[in-house]
């Protein structure tokens, strides 16, 4: 967090640079009428629609329920000031407060519900909220709505007039966007765009998915409820159906059509579908279904929205960006080959109903060695792996890692003891720059570099240039090819600094040269003096790196120990010659 | 007593409709995992087929019905193109967005060809309803579960029975694996699309002579069937059913127990209730923990 | 002159001006703020009708102070930020003297303020009783408010039906609540408190809970505030089939045509209130013949009508299109014969203080009686 208010203070003098145009723009609009009421309308949607650019674009979690956030915001500030009369910002500010609580409530809906029933979830919680809107009438005003709800004054300014009110309108916009846009690249900002990539590979590089989750929606309410505040101010009225599932609707499709990774995506989204509906009034009713088809023509040719195209241009365009700096390099923990046990699991056990996936294993990975962990398909090493990241309980059994017992704790827990891993299918965040992607594992919170921004970067960067794709480190990593996506991987989890890092068979799916590249690699961080576990079939790899080999067969160690010795042991011989079991997990 | 009676029987008409609708719902989800939030547009569509075929046209009822399900059958492909098929790669969250666009759309479209007046229909027998003691049980009530019933045990035997069951389920469990073995995946789903479109059109028939047919007759319905799906078990065939029912049941006995104006809010607290404490719903799979 | 005397800037500015007026004095601006999209397109469009019929005879007649009526209409979207973005739209035109406002009340409280700032007179038809009495001089109600419906509704089953055990059904958006509060209160004024009080909320597939409610309450008339048709209907069709049969006197949606088309018989022998029938005068009998002539249909409204006849009316008396003369034009209009009944203007800026009773036979809706009040 303290990175995060770091960053965000140093978009301050632009911010106060755009407040200025704002407030001198809404100077410039008449008093009252037509562009002042759409200029109101524009610019305090926009402030609940860069809410839903939080949780949905950087977090990827689907709300339907902004126009209920917005609607807390209208109504906390209309109660208030008309019904109890409190001072229009203190009403405000407790509006806000409840909107956020009821967000990060929403949140806790993620804890076990993702995708289709976090939108049933929001869906639900729109429609109870217009219904108590519209019954709850002692408290609310009922149907009838609230009127005469007045304007404030700021520290003895007067904002009774329109433009001054509008100026209010347009500055928090502003801010707004300005702040959506630095938390884009703070710690919080990438965490939330790396549990929408990917979660599983969020949480095994540190981040706490489902508290980014959360603060992500508490987030999105209190933009809702602040745009929902100044709206109830610049019109004077509200009513319940002013805040309907159908206007969170056109609060979703505001965002998406500007596009939803970009709070200028929502600005510019916002003011089109404000404005569309006045500019084709000619096409009368046939509008509303132009602009059902458009939502669909959107989704499918412009999935990033209208922004999204335009950055896309102009970052193809500014791709020529280099970093001049000198190679960087790697500082990682390291350690000379000794007794110290790094990770020791005993008995570990995973079933899966009546299924031994992993059935009573030991052993343990001392420092600065190359530990292998091999066996014929379905013999449990995927399970195990993932059982000793956190990805699955463990039914039986103690993990310990440097010393403390880690059997009960979560993913990102564990990560940030120092525990990182790649997966076998490769789990990059594909939406963000491979550069993103990298310092997403440098500032994984118990990294030394965690809370230093700069620091990360060059962390990243020294990441980068151990696996020789600092080049690539602006370009998108959805475009890169399998094998360097598989790098991509490496130097994110090297940039932690680990203290024992997982590669899950690394060479899968990797063509000769790239098993050859990646061999050149893992000698190179052998020689690092990195702890490494590494899960394999390609027996010349393992052969080339171990120190160490760990036999699996049947969810049980079949044989442990130097590799020269392992391999002809007979059961080993067995297990690889033998019939393979069907795939386990 | 004879109270309690009638509000379980409207309650289980009622409910037989979200249980109808929903099933149209888990067959996507089951073959193609897409929610489709335009499904209250397949059964609307279905409604104004049977008002063109019927009212305007003059064919007899159970013909224009026929026909009306054909069509629409042919319509599920065509949604299965357009808003499904270019998606299909990008994950759950663009093709949802899609169907809801899809929905405004075709809403919107029916408007301006219809107007938003509510169009009388009549039902499928003259009869209006059987009166047994103090409690009245409509026709359309009754068609309604007796129909939901018959085609939840044709649907479960198509599933579990056939050669084409089996196919659809495996499209559905994996669909790498399915084309692997040789099941033509792509014609599976559209299968799928289209089967869950006459579905819906039928339910949308079904209602229409009860709630008239407008254009947005089948909205909040088909939301409600969405949560009886997941009160009843996401994705399970019989889950759709009893949560439809149950749903149905509640919100009636709620309502008149409780508070008739915050009917619509005991569907979705209940909803939510499930989502908290049994998010797998009645009948579903615990949802797998994954790797 | 005044070219030779100011610099040439503000002349330019001036002649514009000048050149603005003199375009403007050619026609009467009269804005419209109506529903063209959206849910509630259609009954806009009949409003719409109606008012460009009532300008179309008073153009023909010499129009107003002998020029001719131009309307300007912008669309409400059906929504309440549509309808304050097209209200304000139009009051950027310093021409228009006068509006025709909304029939809904929600979207009339939520221009209110505009057009308070604005201060123009604006003709509406929302029934909400507050929005006369909100301090706003310039909202004139052209439709009975429902303080009225209210009153009619509850004399007709104590004096007319003579039926005491009073149940009510009323629909929880701001029209149904609005209704039920002025029901409770002239119910209680007449000493009765109803049997049962029964909210509902829009758009319901199912109304057993409701029918039963009324079924078990014991009462022998039933009234209620239904604000959209198919619910009207489908609440009729059940009461019938679980067996009630009492009296039934319903606000003005239980004799649409929509709703009588839709429910059919369950509807016949019930009685509703209208601000708007056909037969309850001539000259809602002549505004009749002549919409039909144009349009081949039966309007259901024509308070439209009124307002733009009452404007124009109230303009030419006052022989002026500043506000406040047209204002006071307005307020001083009594005995004025329109379709929705005899105008008399009271100080709030209600026009109408009646209603209608019709009856539903067999299909056909009958003209009863006309309740007036004078208080």
């Amino acid at each position: 967090m303290n990175g995060l208010s770091t960053s965000i203070w140093r978009g301050l003098p632009q911010a106060g640079l755009a407040a200025i145009i704002a407030i001198g723009l809404a100077m410039l609009a008449p008093d009252q009428g037509y562009y002042l009421n759409i200029l109101m309308q524009a610019s305090t949607y926009a402030i609940a629609v860069v809410g839903l650019v939080v949780v949905l674009g950087y977090c990827g979690q689907i709300s339907i329920a902004q126009a209920a956030f917005f609607g807390i915001g209208a109504y906390g500030v209309a109660i208030g000031t008309v019904d109890y009369g409190l001072n229009f910002f203190v009403a405000m500010l407790i509006a806000v407060g409840v909107s956020g609580v009821f967000g990060l409530i929403l949140g806790l809906g993620s804890l076990r519900l993702g995708g289709h029933y976090l939108a049933m979830v929001s869906i639900s919680f729109q429609q109870i909220l217009t219904l108590v809107l519209t019954n709850w009438i002692e408290f609310t005003h009922g149907p009838d709505g609230i009127r005469n709800i007045p304007r404030p004054r700021f520290f003895g300014l007067s904002l009774q007039g329109g433009n001054a009110f509008l100026a209010l309108c347009l500055v928090a916009m502003v801010l707004v966007a300005l702040f959506a846009w630095r938390l884009k690249a703070t710690k919080l900002g990438r965490a939330m765009q790396a549990v929408r990539d990917n979660d599983l590979a969020a949480a095994t590089s540190g981040i706490d998915v489902f508290g980014t989750k959360v603060i992500a929606f508490g987030i999105s309410a209190v933009l809702g409820a602040i745009g929902g505040g100044l709206f109830a101010g610049g019109f004077g009225y509200i009513s319940p159906d002013q805040f309907s599932f159908a206007e969170s609707i056109v609060l979703l499709t505001m965002a998406l059509l500007g596009g939803v990774q970009s709070p200028f995506g929502a600005l510019i989204g916002t003011m089109l579908l404000i404005i569309l509906p006045e500019t084709l009034r000619f096409l009368k009713q046939v509008y509303l279904a132009v602009y059902g088809a458009a939502v669909i023509l959107i989704m499918v040719f412009l999935p990033d929205g209208l922004w999204g195209f335009i950055d896309d241009r102009i970052r193809r365009n500014a791709r020529a960006i280099t970093l001049p700096a000198p190679k960087l390099p790697l500082l990682s923990q390291t350690g000379q080959m000794g007794t110290e046990k790094v990770l020791e699991v005993a008995d570990l056990a995973k079933h899966f109903g009546g299924l031994k996936a992993v059935d009573g294993v030991s052993f343990a990975v001392r420092r600065g060695s190359v530990h292998a962990l091999i066996g014929p398909n379905g013999s449990g090493k995927s399970t195990f792996i993932n059982v000793v990241t956190g990805l699955y309980v463990a039914t039986a059994g103690k993990i310990s890692f440097a010393g403390q017992d880690i059997t009960t704790l979560s993913p990102h827990q564990r990560n940030r003891r120092g525990l990182a891993r790649t997966f076998q299918n490769i789990r990059v965040f594909r939406g963000m720059t491979v550069l993103e992607n990298v310092m997403i594992g440098a500032e994984r919170d118990g990294n030394d570099v965690a809370n230093a921004p700069a620091e990360v970067l060059t962390r990243a960067l020294a990441a980068l240039d151990f696996v020789d794709m600092r080049a690539d480190a602006h370009r998108m990593v959805g475009e890169l090819s399998y094998g360097h996506q598989r790098y991509v991987e490496i130097a994110r989890a090297l940039a932690g600094s680990p203290d024992l890092l997982l590669l899950d068979e690394p060479a899968a799916g990797l063509n000769m040269t790239e098993k050859v590249e990646l061999g050149n690699l893992l000698k190179r961080l052998k020689g690092h003096g990195l702890t490494i576990l590494i899960v394999d079939h390609d027996m010349n790899l393992v052969e080339q790196v171990a120190d160490h080999i760990t036999v699996l067969n049947f969810g049980r160690r079949i044989a442990d120990g130097a590799p020269g010795d392992v391999l002809r042991h007979p059961d080993v011989i067995a297990a690889y010659l033998g019939e393979p079991r069907h795939e386990v997990a | 007593m004879s109270n309690f009676l009638q509000l379980l029987f409207n309650g289980l008409g009622i409910g037989a409709i979200y249980a109808l609708v929903s099933l149209g719902f888990v067959l996507l989800i089951r073959a193609a995992s897409v929610v489709n939030f335009g499904q209250g547009e397949f059964s609307m569509l279905g409604a104004y087929l049977l008002v063109v075929f019927f009212n305007i046209f003059g064919i007899n009822y159970y013909v224009s019905m026929a026909l009306s399900i054909v069509i629409m059958a042919g319509f599920g492909v065509i949604f299965a193109y357009t808003t499904y098929w270019p998606l299909r790669f990008r994950g759950g969250l663009p093709v949802i967005i899609s169907t809801i666009g899809a929905s405004i759309f075709l809403e919107n479209l029916v408007l301006v060809l219809y107007g938003p007046s509510s169009v009388q229909i009549d039902g499928l027998f003259d009869a209006d309803g059987i009166q047994i003691g103090d409690v009245f049980l409509a026709t359309q009530y009754l068609s309604i579960i007796v129909i939901a019933t018959i085609l939840v045990v044709l649907q479960y035997l198509v599933f579990e029975k056939t050669l084409l069951g089996k196919k659809l389920q495996a499209t559905s469990q994996d669909k790498e694996m399915a084309s692997l073995l040789g099941i033509p995946v792509v014609f599976m789903i559209l299968i799928t699309f289209a089967y869950s479109s006459a579905m819906g059109g039928l339910a949308g028939m079904l209602v229409a002579p009860l709630l008239f047919v407008s254009v947005n007759m089948a909205g909040i319905i088909a939301l409600k069937a969405f949560a009886a799906n997941i009160i009843g078990g996401y994705g399970s065939i019989p889950g759709a059913i009893l949560g439809g029912l149950a749903l149905g049941v509640i919100e009636t006995m709620g309502a008149s127990y409780i508070s008739v104006p915050y009917k619509d809010a005991f569907a979705f607290a209940m909803l939510l209730l499930f989502l908290m404490v049994r998010p797998q719903g009645l009948f579903g799979e615990k949802i797998s923990e994954k790797a | 002159m005044q070219i030779t005397r100011r610099g040439a800037l503000l002349s330019a500015v001036t002649t514009f001006a000048i050149i603005g007026r003199a375009r403007a004095a050619d026609t009467i601006k009269i804005g419209v703020v109506t529903p063209l999209t959206g849910a509630v397109a259609e009954p806009g469009r009949i409003q719409l009708n109606s008012t460009r019929l009532a300008a179309a005879k008073i153009n023909a007649a010499g129009g107003i102070l002998g020029k001719q009526i131009e309307l300007l209409i912008e669309d409400d979207a059906s929504s309440n930020p549509g309808a304050v973005l097209a209200f304000s739209r139009l009051a950027q035109n310093q021409d228009i003297v006068g509006f025709i406002g909304s029939i809904r009340s929600t979207q009339m409280n939520a221009m209110a303020p505009d057009m308070l700032k604005l201060g123009k007179p604006v003709m509406f038809g929302g029934t909400d009783p507050t929005l006369t009495h909100q301090g706003n001089p310039w909202l004139f109600r052209c439709r009975p408010n429902d303080s009225y419906s209210a009153r009619v509704l509850t004399n007709f089953c104590l004096t007319s039906l003579k039926l005491k055990k009073v149940a009510l059904v009323h629909s929880t958006d701001a029209f149904g609540t609005g209704g039920k509060n002025a029901m409770l209160e002239n119910l209680t004024k007449a000493g009765v408190t109803p049997v049962l009080v029964q909210g509902y909320t829009n758009n319901q597939p199912d109304f057993t809970p409701v029918v039963q409610a009324v079924k078990q309450s014991g009462a022998d008339v039933l009234t209620s505030y239904f604000t959209n048709e198919p619910d009207c209907a489908i609440f009729a069709r059940q009461l019938r089939q679980l067996g009630v049969r009492i009296p039934w006197v319903g606000s003005p949606s239980i004799i649409s045509p929509v709703t009588t088309g839709l429910a059919k018989n369950a509807l016949y022998g019930t009685y509703g209130i209208a601000d708007f029938v056909e037969d309850s005068n001539p000259t809602a009998k002549a505004f009749a013949n002549a919409y039909r002539a144009e349009h081949k249909e039966t309007p259901d409204s024509g308070w439209t009508y009124d307002g733009m006849t009452v404007l124009a009316k109230a303009i030419n008396d006052a022989k002026s299109t500043e506000p406040a003369k047209i204002r006071e034009a307005i307020l001083s209009i009594k005995k004025f014969a329109g379709v929705e009944g005899e105008f008399n203007f009271d100080k709030n800026g209600d026009g109408l203080h009646g209603y209608n009773i019709v009856s539903n036979n067999n299909g056909k809706i009958d003209y009863k009686e006309h309740i007036e009040f004078t208080d």
